[in-house]
């Protein structure tokens, strides 16, 4: 929604005057006026609505979600992935996913079936929305692992069946869509996520083929490459 | 050290049975817990507050910070005009049991009366209530029958309430702890009532002497603190302890009442974690002013005067205490640490020749560390040192001195998450002041040797 509708209708509280005989009297501008006024009060609702929205995933972020994954989704602990600045439908998509149970690694039945479970569909559009607009944690790379990532990341490796992972998550790891930020997450997230599809238990026909191959080195190289820590 | 006294020899013997006992009860760590509850309420497995049960994690810190309140399950609700919640009241109770049967083996009898071995079935048997009680108060309540004293009694109980804010950026979980045992309600296993090992036999001697902050005030006071956590790094707590029996009468209660707190015990704790990657490190410090009317001494004699104007001997505990932490999915790793000092001035003690000393002090330190393999397989090890002033009259040992030395190794198997099995071995190389004949009968401190093995669920 508009920012500026919000402001408008947060602070001026528009004020709708709607008079009877301009309905009943066909007055065109009367009737403008009306509809003008109708607009505008769908529209301010909308805009408390996605405020209320934002302030209660604000809320949740805070009171819930930051316990792990940190303040405005910037985890401290490499055991939960950084959500700060991820994409929204990423995130909507993998929240769904634990809920209905589709997404079942480990980590993904330890801890977010659980916190997952009551979650609703306006709930998850509100915190996807709310983590993905956080500013993102960069990457910060270095050395000859973190090169040999680059060059895997960028080219792949044809020997393995490895496409280059920047074809789709983005040629800076931003992501895309459903298709997820990587660049500054954990590296042991990485590569455990990256472990998780090779051995299928993370559910993900394009990521099984892309990683069956995948050797340890590899898998620790990249992840090295786009992580922050 | 005396042990269950199985004879009829008189009142005094009784009496000095059930004071052994009592120091017993009161000196050896606090059996432990793991509530499976908590898991049915949030819809997490054990290893999100668990390294491996009782021992907490980063986010367990978190949860308990949060006064329990933390749930994932459908609730029957109640909402007033302004949407303010009356009642949530979660679809499952928040109930879990545990047990504990055990089977022990002493180096050497403790007197001709008693036997080496005790096995224990159940050692203990626990009822919970672990979870919500509305959004913002939860509650670790646990009910307890004890096999050796064959009663069952409240045990380790904190209920909270717990909210969060938001200042300027940073985060605030604060709250307000009522409980009944000082450091039951601590977020770090540094600290008495959570300090490894989390179990040991019914049957273990403990040294006479220990500090008032270490468990001897377990179940027998009741204290509220208010607390802030920042940013999940830097905590904050202070609060007051009275006894539970404060007032009640020898009438009332049968007994005479010993320990009790005169006024308020103020009881404070900070501490600073910091955690990275997989790793996180804390650093803290605690203490407890007590000063108790009719004080008992380690020597097992007791002040008994009137609760209206008796002395007091006052305990002046200061801690510090830290914690390290690497925790993945294959490696569980906890080593920590603890070390207190207890001044001790013997008003009370002092002039009802119960004392040597108008005033002593006991050091107490221990380090401990464990690892598991996903959270399967682990072992444990720890060593634990107390030593204090010369005083033969309070400390009622043969060489004057309170100091006990002992150390002790574990090997654990968890079929399951909340199934522990356990095989604990605990050498002394110095008990009550002396490593031989300590009690000027011939006894050894390797006598009190003792190997046990037990089997711990809960659900």
């Amino acid at each position: 929604m508009h920012p500026t509708i919000i402001s408008y209708s947060a602070i001026s509280g528009t004020p709708i005057n709607i008079e009877p005989d301009a309905v009943q009297g066909g007055n065109l501008k009367n009737a403008l006026s009306i509809l003008a006024g109708l607009s505008l009060c769908v529209a301010s609702n909308s805009a408390i609505a996605a405020d209320d929205q934002t302030a209660a995933a604000a809320s949740t972020v805070t009171k819930v979600c930051q316990n792990c994954h940190g303040p405005n989704g910037d985890s401290t602990s490499a055991t939960f992935p950084r959500l700060n600045g991820q994409q929204a439908d990423y995130i909507a998509a993998q929240l769904k996913n634990f809920r209905d149970h589709s997404r079942s690694d480990a980590h993904a039945m330890a801890y977010m079936w659980g916190m997952a479970s009551q979650l609703s569909d306006a709930t998850i559009d509100g915190l996807a929305k709310y983590l993905s607009s956080q500013k993102p944690t960069l990457a910060q790379s270095g050395g000859e692992l973190a090169a040999e990532g680059r060059s895997i990341y960028l080219n792949g490796v044809a020997a393995n069946n490895v496409p280059a992972c920047g074809a789709c998550h983005g040629p800076k790891g931003e992501g895309n869509s459903v298709i997820p930020r990587l660049a500054g997450q954990h590296a042991s997230y990485l590569k455990s996520q990256l472990e998780a599809f090779r051995s299928l238990s993370r559910a993900n026909d394009v990521m099984h083929a892309n990683t069956k191959d995948m050797t340890d080195s590899e898998i620790e190289a990249v992840s090295s490459y786009l992580a922050n820590d | 050290m005396m042990f269950r006294a199985k004879t009829n020899d008189g009142a005094m013997l009784k009496f000095a049975a059930a004071s052994a006992g009592l120091v017993l009860a009161i000196l050896l760590p606090q059996q432990a817990k793991a509530v499976p509850s908590y898991a049915r309420q949030t819809g997490l497995a054990c290893e999100a507050c668990h390294t491996v049960f009782p021992q907490l994690t980063p986010f367990g810190r978190v949860f308990k910070a949060s006064g329990y309140t933390l749930s994932n399950t459908s609730k029957v609700q109640d909402v007033d005009s302004l949407k303010h919640y009356l009642m949530s009241l979660s679809d499952t109770p928040p109930v879990s049991v545990m047990a504990v049967a055990s089977t022990s083996s002493m180096a050497k009898a403790a007197d001709s009366q008693s036997s080496k071995t005790s096995t224990d079935f159940p050692q203990q048997f626990s009822v919970f209530y672990a979870g919500s009680i509305s959004e913002n108060v939860g509650a670790f309540a646990q009910v307890t029958y004890d096999d050796q004293s064959g009663t069952v009694g409240i045990d380790n109980t904190d209920i909270r309430f717990a909210d969060v804010a938001t200042l300027r950026g940073h985060t605030v979980i604060y709250g307000l702890s009522l409980n009944n045992n000082p450091t039951v309600q601590d977020l770090w296993n540094s600290t008495a009532a959570w300090g490894q090992p989390f179990l040991t036999s019914p049957v273990m001697a403990g040294p006479a002497a220990s500090t008032r902050i270490e468990g001897a005030m377990a179940q027998q006071v009741a204290g509220l603190s208010g607390y802030a956590f920042l940013d999940q790094s830097i905590y904050a707590e202070a609060g007051v302890y009275r006894s539970a029996l404060q007032g009640a009468s020898v009438a009332q209660n049968g007994n005479l009442s010993n320990n009790v707190i005169s006024g308020v015990a103020p009881y404070w704790r900070i501490a600073y974690e910091a955690d990275w990657g997989q790793n996180s490190w804390e650093l803290g410090a605690s203490g407890l002013d007590a000063a108790l009317q009719n004080p008992t001494t380690p020597a097992l004699g007791a002040v008994n005067a009137s609760l209206q104007a008796a002395p007091t001997d006052r305990f002046d505990d200061i801690g510090l205490d830290s914690q390290y932490q690497f925790i993945t999915d294959d490696s569980q790793i906890t080593v920590a640490g603890r070390a207190v000092r207890e001044d001790q001035r013997l008003n009370a003690s002092y002039p009802a020749g119960l004392a040597g000393r108008p005033s002593n002090f006991i050091d107490s330190e221990n380090l401990v560390a464990s690892y598991f393999w996903r959270r399967k397989i682990g072992a444990s090890i720890g060593v634990f040192n107390v030593n204090g002033s010369s005083d033969a009259i309070y400390f009622g040992s043969q060489s004057g001195r309170p100091d006990s030395s002992w150390g002790n190794v574990e090997v654990d198997y968890l079929p399951w998450l909340n199934v522990k099995l356990g095989l604990q071995y605990t050498a002394y190389a110095k008990f009550n002041g002396a490593t031989s004949n300590y009690n000027g009968a011939g006894r050894d401190a390797s006598n009190n040797n003792l190997i046990f093995g037990y089997l711990w669920y809960a659900y």
